[in-house]
């Protein structure tokens, strides 16, 4: 049985829709700049320019919630767009994110630290579950809830599970992706980790120093072939594999060799029955720390010996969006399957010297591209990996 | 069938290592203090000094669970609710205390959810699929149903569980946020599944999971489908297991598992080490449902069979 994608939304920093993003791309243009919140002005991130009240007015949302929440309503319903809800189809929503409400969370508790003057009615935006109940209703989606919480390959295992809940007959229609609002407390966290970039950052490049932060949501709508007859909805996309697998080596660092990382890619080749040659471009998880990009490159070199395909990270595009992350790449492999894209390594000059691989520098189209793997991995070693293939 | 080979809690109660929990179960006061087993036997001392109780729990509780069944797990599926609230309450009070641009990570690290699962696959050296699930109250059962699809896809040894630690910040939000009188309680279960009789007494039928639901007539009627649907009505039932006390007139024994485990949102994962062991001890029993309806807008819903007797 075989899971087709048969919507897709995104919002991050380099558009508020699909149709923006691909422009951006085009245009090669970074989303990343000099932040504007307090907490974010002394840096580089991928920041969304509206404030969360900005956010509600201009797309019309019905609730008010955490940014991380809010994010994750525009992105699902552009996602959702046309497709109706009806008791024929079961429908669920699985949403990944890594700090759910702590952007609004934090404001509160900082009050709170002062004197003891928070509101305590924030808190309830706080859980990362409740983030995701938020955006199921705002879709009227009441059946099947979940939320995956695995850093940053958390909206790459969403899909995952997405997938495999189709498979197994439990439900007929998923929402799958992730999203994540910047806070201080994770602006704060990646510092204290020393892997932030105060320039941008350049993934897969021998100077690269740390991430870029960013922000934003993707969502995707995975059906199976018996509802898409049903809901009468097209194809953009064949999800054909998909793996996660732990790494077991440390709680924030990859292993040397990218262990972790190599058994999530070969064991979504297996899943969607293929062969490494079969892969014609690699979304790379490519954070830009001199840790991932040295352990993805390792690999990416076993799996695919010397014949590496096109790879590069978009993280140059987005900063990095961390449990939206996968979401959001899943949606830039989408528009690279349909349009022949090869998406560039924005800042990249210089290989990586122990590797010597070259990702793609530009942007450009008429690719035949049929099977894309992307990479997320995420803080405990969760490593994980999906195909996504032409129709 | 998903058969229970083996299960821990580290909770209130006197419930780490037990024959048969119910040897010690006490319905819990305010004054029940967490009983921690001597972690060192689980954990290195330099670790453990930097490990919250939630940690502790999760890892102590999984590395119990794997000294007991012969093969490694090839899946670990946690749910928690709230997560590492110690760590993460500590690392906002850093940002927002130290000055300067070198703060301690530590905390950071460990503040987020998938510190438990990634943390237990560290120690236990295992590379397998690796999942974190935070769904409110219904935490374990979405956990739970992920370690059953594992099993229907073919996976022998299945490692599925919940954590939630209480921190003193939660009093605040009692009786605006959080409705409830119990005690906060910290708390963790894991339970090995497998698709293998092997040693187990009783196996989990199903899981499911419904969300806004309102009144307790739909409740009821939800729980009539679910065991509908898996072959049996509430007079089969021995014994239901439920957050709260509204379903007592269901099955001719009713406990409210709260009264045992105080209030943490995953506890329902106790709930199933309990009927485990309730099916030890009370041989004629044979099915179990457990009624999570700790939020009033979900609801949960698990059925134990104890195992068929082979002629």
């Amino acid at each position: 049985m075989r899971i087709y994608v048969t919507g897709y939304g995104v919002i991050s920093s380099i558009g508020e829709n699909v149709e923006e993003t691909l422009l951006a791309l085009k245009s090669e243009k970074t989303g990343i700049k000099q932040g504007r919140k307090p907490y974010t002005e002394r840096f580089k991130v991928g920041e969304i320019s509206w404030t969360n009240q900005e956010l509600i007015e201009r797309f019309g949302l019905t609730q008010n919630a955490s940014r991380t929440a809010l994010l994750g309503m525009i992105a699902a319903k552009e996602a959702f767009g046309e497709h109706e809800l009806s008791s024929e189809v079961r429908t669920g929503l699985i949403s990944g994110t890594s700090v759910g409400g702590m952007d609004v969370s934090e404001i509160a508790y900082k009050d709170y630290l002062k004197d003891e003057s928070d509101d305590l009615n924030v808190y309830k935006n706080h859980s990362s579950g409740t983030t995701s109940e938020q955006i199921a209703q705002e879709l009227g989606i009441r059946g099947y809830i979940n939320t995956i919480s695995t850093a940053c390959s958390s909206a790459a295992n969403s899909i995952m599970l997405g997938a495999r809940m189709l498979l197994s007959g439990q439900l007929d229609r998923v929402v799958v992706g992730g999203t994540d609002g910047l806070s201080q407390f994770t602006i704060a966290g990646f510092r204290s980790l020393m892997i932030f970039d105060e320039e941008w950052c350049r993934p897969f490049d021998e100077t690269r120093k740390g991430i870029n932060l960013g922000e934003g949501a993707a969502f995707l709508v995975l059906e199976t072939e018996e509802t898409m007859r049903k809901t009468g909805k097209k194809p953009l996309a064949v999800l054909s594999g998909w793996a996660n697998a732990s790494d077991a080596y440390h709680q924030t660092a990859s292993s040397p060799e990218g262990y972790g990382a190599t058994l999530a890619m070969k064991s979504a080749l297996k899943v969607a029955g293929l062969n490494p040659a079969d892969i014609d471009y690699i979304n790379a998880h490519g954070t830009a720390t001199p840790n991932n990009d040295l352990s993805e490159s390792h690999g990416i070199k076993t799996v695919f010996g010397s014949s590496v395909p096109p790879f590069s990270s978009t993280k140059s595009y987005t900063g990095h969006t961390l449990a939206a992350s996968g979401g959001i790449e899943a949606v830039f492999a989408i528009l690279a399957l349909n349009k022949g894209i090869l998406l560039p390594n924005l800042n990249f000059s210089q290989a990586i010297e122990e590797t010597g691989l070259i990702p793609v520098k530009n942007y450009s189209e008429g690719h035949t591209i049929k099977h894309i793997l992307s990479n997320s991995f995420g803080f405990g070693g969760n490593n994980s990996s999906i195909i996504l293939s032409a129709v | 069938m998903y058969f229970i080979q083996h299960i821990e809690s580290i909770t209130h109660q006197d419930s780490f290592q037990k024959e048969n929990i119910w040897d010690e179960l006490k319905p819990l006061t305010a004054e029940n203090q967490l009983i921690s087993p001597d972690y060192k036997n689980y954990i290195p001392v330099a670790a453990l000094r930097r490990l919250s109780t939630i940690l502790r729990m999760g890892i102590t509780a999984s590395k119990a669970c794997q000294e007991k069944v012969p093969n490694e797990f090839d899946s670990i599926s946690v749910g928690t609710a709230l997560g590492c609230l110690t760590d993460t309450e500590k690392f906002l009070v850093t940002i927002n205390t130290v000055s300067g641009d070198v703060l301690s990570p530590t905390a950071f690290i460990q503040s987020t959810h998938n510190t438990i699962s990634g943390q237990i696959s560290l120690d236990l050296k295992n590379h397998a699929y690796n999942m974190t699930h935070t769904q409110n109250a219904l935490s374990f059962e979405v956990a739970l149903k992920d370690g059953l699809l594992c099993i229907d896809e073919g996976k022998k040894s299945v490692l599925v569980g919940a954590a939630d630690e209480a921190i003193p910040f939660l009093e605040r939000l009692r009786g605006s946020l959080i409705l409830t009188h119990l005690p906060f309680t910290s708390g963790a279960t894991f339970a090995v599944l497998s698709g293998e009789k092997g040693n187990s007494i009783a196996f989990v039928q199903a899981c499911e999971v419904y969300f806004s639901t309102k009144s307790q007539e739909t409740l009821v009627t939800l729980i009539n489908q679910f065991l509908d649907a898996n072959n049996c009505s509430s007079g089969d039932l021995d014994l239901i297991l439920e957050a709260r006390s509204d379903f007592r007139f269901l099955a001719k024994n009713h406990i409210s598992f709260t009264d045992y485990t105080g209030f943490y949102q995953s506890a329902s994962a106790f709930a199933l080490h309990m009927a485990n062991d309730w099916l030890i001890g009370n041989t004629d029993d044979k099915r179990i449902l457990i009624v999570n309806n700790l939020e009033s807008n979900k609801l949960g819903l698990t059925l134990i069979n104890r195992n068929e007797v082979e002629a």
